[in-house]
């Protein structure tokens, strides 16, 4: 047996009603590694990492986590998993028939066994480590983006999770409010040794914070390299999205 | 000067908002109600636009709607309300032959009636809230007011006036089945002859005319209040399922004290011989 | 041809009934399994309880007065008739008792709460907020599902029996008023001609009505498909779903106690 990757998707094949979006996506993740997954709209970045919290199952293929083949769990057999792979959705979604502090300490409440007093004092501890501690008592409809996606990422990190999926985070931000996010998900990092998958369309975040980017186009991984490595890549596809042009020989469903 | 109000102005004006906000509703909803009959005066008066076609689709949507639903729910409660008349009957009095001639009085003068409209407020009036409470929240309404047509008119008159033939038919409908329920259960479960049990000497000119009186008040009632309660909706999606689920509620609610109304007051007219 | 539409028509229908009652089946298995080994969220229930209640009691108190007091119009023409003011009494009990309470009960119960139920769920469903839930690793069947139709039962059961005792004091409001019989006569035709097995045959199908309310109004919350319009179309049919399964129910449970 080969030694795995602690996140690995094996040939990993998925269609909606007979339209493939991924056709054999092959990629390997590092415990402790910082990686983007980049690509134009619709090619499938949220499909792939909602495969890994079993949100969606595969068709063909396989995924492993930390030893342990994921993709046959039932739901579940995926409890577990989200338990050590947390996630943060495009759009927070955020309770919101509750507070910050309430959204905040549920998890706490049902996973680390506190008493209700008691998580919600951890949880406004934890608010306060994003810079919501203002914000605390209000409900998410009373909050700007930024707040609800800070929000969210500290609700995911109440189960201190060893990989985090980050489905654009930084979509719809201010740049002072994007790189914010940017310095937390690289302080997870390095002070935790948190994996962390992001899904991002957001340049100077990617050049800043990845370790690794990986490339998906027409359902697999089209290049993965460092960000650096990537912007000086000779191939035309992958200057053609990084340069952002209109033409070129990328082709994209629906134009 | 402003100095805070005193205990018991507080008070009367806590106690004061509900009433005063419930007298704002109910003269709201009689003003749809008013404004519906000025709009079909509006529309079958001299010159104006019949909205014959308009009519008949929504009668076709109701009809569609509600047809399989009323006969489902009615033909059941049939059979129930039958078989716990029988069991009582013979506890009570030891002789089924009275027990057809009774139900068919209470079928048509209410049961009929009143239980279809109970459903038709479930189906139909969450529809026609959710339809125009979603019109007003995305400004649609405005949009057709802009354009010289009024709201009342486009969208309640032939929602009201389809609503009173339906509710009318289907009451027709649910009655005969539960009707028909009730015997095959006399029959099948008690033994009663179907020959006496259907037997409709009891029914005179005056209980079929009170549920025919009743079939139509619901039949007007429901989208008034559901059309009321369409376009108090505010804000967004929110609003219109508060509208929907208001709908329910307040038109089960009218049918039930609009029966009570119209019972007392036949009772009253005709005292026993009802 | 017309024949023809109407049978493809019909059979869609029934698929379509098919599948929604298979899913309903499936939920309520679902809520079952979750429901062992008992692990419940108290908070969670008892703010179900408290909202539910607050919200429907008015109307329930409401619509149970009228319908003991219908019961007794109901009755009056006979009663005036034969002159049996004792009879009064015992006519529109035992209808309420048995089967008029239960039902109009649940059907407002149904609109009132089932129908707040779907939209607020069907709106979690569309905003994502029940994959929020199972991302955290709370199961939403457990978490947010069983203490919902927990209160619902436990609620529309509670409902019921104070809705009992309402609408006997309206029937007894109602013959004074509309009949001259006074409270005593009324009392003791209650007294005499009712039993605790009356009291007993709605209480039970209150529970069951309670039950299939909460789990088709649940149902069709958390499989609302298409935006705020989705909600909308999932609570009509919502209700719709309650009141036959609250009609069905009737028929059975009165059967299998005969
Ligand atoms: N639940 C689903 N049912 C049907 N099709 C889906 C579903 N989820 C995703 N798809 C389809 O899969 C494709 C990939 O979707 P995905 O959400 O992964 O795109 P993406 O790369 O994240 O795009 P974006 O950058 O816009 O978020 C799209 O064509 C989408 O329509
Ligand atoms: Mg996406």
């Amino acid at each position: 047996m080969t030694a795995r990757a602690f996140v690995e998707f094996i040939g990993v094949e998925k269609a909606f009603a007979g339209k493939p979006v991924l056709r054999g996506m092959d990629l390997a993740i590092g415990k402790g590694e910082i990686l983007y997954i980049i690509g134009t709209s619709g090619v499938g970045k949220s499909v792939t990492i909602k495969h890994l919290v079993g949100f969606l199952p595969i068709d063909r293929g396989e995924i492993w986590f930390d030893g342990q083949r994921v993709d046959q769990l039932d739901e579940r057999g995926f409890y577990p998993v989200r338990r050590r792979v947390g996630m943060v959705f495009q759009n927070a979604t955020l309770f919101d028939a509750m507070t910050l502090t309430e959204n905040v300490a549920l998890p706490l409440r049902k996973h680390q066994g506190l008493g209700w007093k008691a998580a919600l004092a951890d949880a406004r501890r934890r608010l306060a480590q994003v810079y919501l501690a203002d914000f605390a008592d209000r409900y998410p409809a009373e909050l700007s983006d930024g707040m609800r996606k800070r929000a969210a990422i500290a609700r995911t990190l109440t189960l201190a999770p060893e990989v985090v999926l980050f489905d654009e985070p930084t979509t719809g931000l201010d740049p002072v409010n994007a790189r914010r996010i940017d310095r937390l998900i690289r302080e997870l990092s390095r002070t935790l040794g948190v994996t962390a998958v992001v899904v991002s369309h957001d340049l100077p975040s990617i050049m800043s914070v990845a370790d690794r980017v990986a490339f998906l186009y027409q359902g697999r991984v089209h290049a993965l390299a460092t960000p650096a490595a990537l912007a000086a890549s000779a191939d035309p596809i992958v200057q053609q999205f990084i340069a952002g042009r209109s033409s070129g020989p990328m082709e994209t469903p629906g134009f | 000067m402003s100095a805070a109000p005193s205990l018991p102005v507080r008070a009367l004006a806590a106690l004061g908002r509900p009433v005063v906000a419930a007298a704002r509703a109910t003269l709201e909803l009689w003003g749809v109600l008013i404004g519906t009959l000025a709009g079909i005066i509006r529309s079958y008066g001299k010159g104006g636009r019949r909205p014959r076609g308009a009519v008949l689709a929504q009668m076709y949507a109701i009809g569609n709607r509600s047809l399989v639903f009323v006969a489902v729910t009615l033909g059941f409660i049939g059979m129930v309300m039958m078989y716990q008349a029988c069991l009582q009957f013979s506890r009570a009095i030891g002789d089924l032959s009275q027990v057809g001639l009774q139900f068919l009085r209470l079928v048509v003068s209410d049961f009929g009636p009143t239980l279809t409209a109970m459903m038709l407020a479930t189906r139909v009036g969450a529809g026609i809230a959710a339809e125009i409470g979603s019109m007003k929240v995305t400004e649609q309404l405005d949009a057709l007011r802009m354009s010289g047509v009024l709201p009342i008119d486009y969208l309640l008159v032939p929602r009201f006036l389809a609503s009173i033939v339906m509710t009318v038919a289907l009451t027709i409908l649910g009655a005969a089945i539960m009707y028909g329920a009730g015997g095959l259960t006399a029959w099948l479960s008690f033994g009663v002859n179907p020959r006496t049990f259907f037997d409709p000497a009891m029914v005179q000119p005056r209980h079929l005319a009170l549920g025919l009186i009743k079939a139509v008040t619901y039949g007007a009632a429901i989208p008034i209040v559901s059309g009321f309660c369409g376009l108090r909706a505010r804000g967004s999606s929110e609003g219109v399922g508060w509208a929907t689920t208001a709908a329910v509620v307040g038109s089960s609610f009218a049918v039930i004290a609009l029966d009570f109304a119209l019972s007392v007051g036949a009772l009253w007219l005709f005292g026993g011989d009802l | 041809m017309i024949g023809e539409r109407t049978l493809t028509l019909l059979g869609a229908r029934a698929i379509a009934v098919t599948r929604e009652v298979g899913g309903i089946a499936l939920m309520t298995g679902q809520v079952l399994r979750a429901l062992l080994p008992p692990r419940l969220d108290g908070r969670e229930l008892v703010r179900n309880l408290h909202r539910m209640g607050n919200r429907s009691l008015p109307i329930v108190a409401l619509t149970a007065f009228f319908a003991g007091g219908l019961m007794v119009v109901q009755s009056a023409p006979f009663v005036k008739r034969l002159g049996a003011t004792s009879l009064a009494g015992w006519a529109a009990g035992y209808a309420v008792l048995r089967e008029i309470g239960p039902i109009l009960i649940g059907l407002m119960f149904s609109g009132r709460v089932g129908a707040n139920n779907t939209a607020e769920l069907g709106t979690m469903t569309v905003t994502e907020q029940l994959d929020g839930l199972r991302a955290l690793a709370i199961d939403p069947i457990r978490y947010l599902i069983v203490p919902r139709v927990l209160a619902m039962l436990i609620m529309l059961t509670a409902l019921t029996i104070i809705g009992d005792l309402v609408a006997l004091v309206g029937a007894a409001v109602v013959a004074y008023l509309v009949l001259d019989i006074d409270w005593r006569t009324m009392y003791f035709s209650f007294a005499d001609n009712l039993t605790p097995h009356d009291f007993f045959h709605g209480v039970y199908k209150s529970v069951a009505f309670g039950a299939a309310i909460a789990l088709t109004s649940c149902y069709f919350g958390v499989t609302v498909k298409g935006g705020a319009v989705g909600v909308g179309r999932a609570v009509n049919a919502a209700v719709v779903a309650a009141a036959v399964s609250i009609m069905l129910l009737d028929f059975f449970i009165t059967y299998a106690t005969a």
